[in-house]
């Protein structure tokens, strides 16, 4: 990584960043505080605009994917952005204001079909509310006449004729009163009272302790007559309703140019983002920013020839620099999983390379099944070729190609194909018992009689790995001149492990090499009791340092043995596809069992795959990172965001963003 | 004497024990990445994986159901099987069974803490995953204990 610093002419700037954008090999250093003598534009009221506007293209696409949803098949998000030429940002350009119009005509559309919707809800329900209502035929609001007062509401109670007016005599004797019940049922009456006028008050308070209610928003028509002006405005409010909704469906064929103008917008507020970190005086401006080192020169020649004016200056990256991850096309799709943990800091060495073949092995061990892992490579490479994805969704789909090649190989030593689906094929057929150990050609390891052969394989590559990992440590620690941490704390453990394994390889073949073995162990050992209390200040700390620290070996061991999760996960994997097998066999060699045997041998592998690749990836990943990246990886870099293309539908032909 | 009742017994505990442990954590988790799925839909994936993590158990106890019925020849309709072998068996396979199932407890208990972190910041996902597998060690120490004892009884 190197800094970049361009000086280049004003009247150059727009061509420039937009080519730099387009280019994208410049991270942009972001820094507050301006060099004295300089400007700084304020570009926050653009900014603000473009952000506004492409959170109004993003909603006018969600009222329109409500309205109508796109129908995009299952695999479309392994689907690359597409291309278009240079010259279609200008007319996207052009068209932005006509667009924005259409997008707030949309939103307008979709707030007033809510709207509408509120309104027909409030209609329906005071419809609902004169239902009982509708054999009274004076108004609601029907007020007293010359000598007698009316009463129009409800008890909220059941009652008939006998029971009301019992009801009414037993609370108020000397009550004279008339009434009409217009509805009634277990838990509403709705009645008309007549009293002498008189009596209005009387009347009144008698009604009050019964429940009586008088209706809320009494009208001057019959209810009959007010619930059909209601009902004819519940159909105009559909109208309009529908109108509307044809209306936005009108504004579906914008669908496309909407969303290329969401990326148009994220663009433009992007370059206004790198424009207010520019240091500018009245004729020039100053860019600075990171540069990945091999695409200098090609920097170079963009200045030259868009901006002939500009210098461009390089110089040594701190140690505050993004990190750009840089590696071989066999291991950089694993970068994305180094990068998932965090990226390597200044002081860390890249661990890409050394993780991503144990990635790939380790996945292949569990996993171990030649034909996943070869459904696994098909499905791959039919999607890179078919769906030209982008970079990231590439990488992750030739992750896992690379996987699928460890797991053919692992499944073929493991004697797994589709479990044991030959062997079970034959005997249906035949009849003839056989083991997958007799039908392959070549010697097999068999998960469940070698058990513990793999148990020994497993813990043999968790040493392998852990000691990779702690050659790195070595390596860093020589890097950095700091010798003593290289040998004392990280190389004497490195012979104490490689002691114990040679240790527990002469236990069971031969007496000399289990001696040697403890030896090496023991020097270790008395290596580090000397050496681990070195920093301590008198002979006792530094003795109690140093045999404390044996105590560390406990979490070594744990680490080793947590490779045992090869030999479970793989063997998981394999019994899981024997059982399925098994059970699609169960019906025979008929013609039902045959068509019996094909459903279930396609239900039971999915569901085998799905849950043993999920289960072999996170072991994986958890055995990297637990495992190895303890030993020697810090982290905590910071990522290179080059200024660049950020968007989601399209990207422009040519360019250096893939 | 025969042994197979208990080798029936023991496929059934590997099998159940293990799996109430993980049924229990998996639900736990499932319930809190329904709530978080309530507010972002987007985060389905990872969800499903962490939620997915304290499932292995149940898995495992099944696998040493499994080998026990295979083992012991029940599969092929054989009824005979010693006392000794049966009671080892059941031995056998308590291991997976206890183990399974409180590791899965204790798992969905991690798996519900990973799914809240992942929840505010989706950059945690594999601090997360990698501390809920942490559990998972137990599950499979107890697994490949009873699955060595389970295969090398005669």
């Amino acid at each position: 990584m190197k800094t970049v610093r361009i000086i280049a002419l004003k009247k150059d700037r727009k061509r420039l960043l937009e080519h730099i954008q387009d280019s994208s090999i410049i991270h942009v250093r972001n820094t507050d505080e301006k060099q004295s003598g300089f400007e700084r534009t304020d570009t926050s009221a653009q900014l603000q605009q473009f952000e506004r506007n492409a959170f109004l293209t993003r909603q006018a696409l969600k009222i329109l994917d409500r309205t109508e949803p796109e129908k995009k098949g299952i695999l479309a998000s392994f689907r690359g952005r597409r291309e278009i030429e240079p010259e279609e940002i200008g007319k996207l350009a052009g068209e932005s204001v006509k667009i924005i119009g259409i997008c707030n005509r949309i939103t307008d559309l979709d707030k007033q079909t809510a709207d509408l919707a509120a309104e027909r809800v409030r209609i329906k329900t005071a419809i609902a509310q004169l239902e009982p209502w509708k054999n009274l035929d004076i108004p609601m609001n029907t007020s007293d006449t010359a000598s007698s007062a009316v009463f129009i509401g409800s008890f909220p109670k059941g009652y008939d004729n006998v029971t009301l007016s019992e009801k009414l005599a037993q609370e108020t004797p000397e009550l004279i009163f008339d009434f009409e019940i217009i509805f009634s049922s277990s838990n509403l009456t709705c009645a008309v009272i007549f009293t002498p006028k008189s009596q209005k008050e009387l009347a009144d308070n008698t009604l009050r302790t019964l429940g009586f209610s008088r209706p809320l928003n009494p009208t001057s028509k019959t209810p009959s007559v007010k619930a059909e002006r209601l009902k004819d405005k519940l159909d105009g409010l559909q109208t309009k309703i529908d109108s509307a909704k044809e209306q936005l469906r009108s504004y579906l064929k914008y669908r496309p140019v909407i969303r290329d103008m969401e990326d148009y917008f994220v663009l433009r507020s992007e370059k206004y983002k790198v424009i207010s970190q520019l240091d500018q005086t009245k004729h020039i401006f100053i860019l600075n920013g990171y540069i990945p080192e091999q695409d200098q020169i090609k920097l170079e020649q963009l200045c030259q020839r868009v901006a002939p004016d500009c210098i461009v200056e390089f110089g040594d990256a701190g140690d505050d620099a993004p990190v750009k991850l840089k590696n071989n096309t066999f291991s950089e799709p694993a970068e994305s999983i180094v990068t998932m943990y965090s990226p390597p800091s200044h002081n860390d060495i890249d661990p890409t390379p050394v993780m991503a073949f144990f990635f790939y092995f380790f996945f292949g061990m569990m996993f171990s099944d030649a034909g996943y892992g070869l459904l696994m490579i098909i499905a791959t490479t039919i999607a890179l070729k078919v769906f030209k994805p982008d970079r990231k969704m590439k990488n992750n789909l030739r992750l896992f190609r690379n996987c699928g090649f460890a797991t053919v190989v692992w499944g073929l030593v493991f004697g797994s194909i589709f479990g044991d689906a030959p062997a079970v094929i034959y005997k249906l057929f035949t009849g003839n018992e056989i083991t997958m150990r007799q039908l392959l050609p070549w010697p097999i390891l068999d998960t469940q009689k070698d058990a513990l052969t793999i148990m020994v394989i497993s813990i043999g590559l968790g040493l392998l790995h852990i000691l990779i990992g702690m050659g790195c440590k070595f390596y860093v620690c020589i890097k950095e001149k700091d010798y003593a941490a290289a040998f004392f704390d990280t190389g004497l453990w490195m012979t104490m492990l490689v002691g114990f394994a040679v240790l527990a390889a002469g236990a069971a073949a031969s007496q000399t090499v289990f001696y040697v073995g403890v030896g090496i162990a023991i020097a270790s050992a008395v290596g580090l009791v000397l050496t681990q209390g070195r920093g301590k200040k008198n002979i006792f700390a530094k003795l109690m340092g140093g045999i404390a620290s044996l105590y560390d070996i406990t979490s070594y061991i744990s680490d080793l043995l947590s490779y045992s999760r090869l030999l479970a996960l793989g063997l998981t994997t394999g019994v899981m596809a024997q059982v399925f097998n098994m059970l699609s066999t169960i019906m025979g060699p008929s013609v039902v069992g045959i068509i019996f045997m094909i459903v279930m041998f396609l239900i039971g592998h999915a569901i085998t795959i799905g849950l043993n690749a999920l289960g072999s990836y996170v072991h994986t990943m958890r055995l990297q990172y637990v495992e190895m990246f303890s030993k020697f990886y810090e982290g905590g870099g910071k990522p290179f965001e080059p200024f660049s293309l950020n968007s989601r539908n399209f990207k422009i032909k040519n360019s250096n963003d893939d | 004497m025969n042994g197979m009742i208990f080798a029936i017994l023991a496929a059934s505990l590997a099998t159940v024990l293990a799996g109430i442990g993980s049924a229990k954590g998996v639900g736990a988790a499932a319930q809190t990445a329904m709530g978080v799925l309530s507010e972002d839909s987007s985060m389905f994936g990872k969800m499903l994986v962490l939620t997915l993590l304290p499932g292995t158990q149940g898995l495992y106890g099944f696998i040493v159901g499994f080998l026990i019925m295979n083992g012991t020849g029940i599969l092929n309709g054989s009824m005979d099987l010693g006392m000794a072998q049966g009671l080892s068996y059941l031995a056998a396979s308590l291991a997976i069974g206890f183990g399974g199932m409180i590791s899965g407890f204790a798992q969905g208990k991690a798996a519900v803490a990973g799914i809240s972190m992942c929840a505010k910041d989706e950059k945690n996902f594999s601090k997360a995953m990698v501390s809920i597998t942490l559990v998972e060690i137990y599950a499979l120490l107890a697994f490949i204990v009873s699955l060595l004892m389970v295969i090398s009884i005669k």
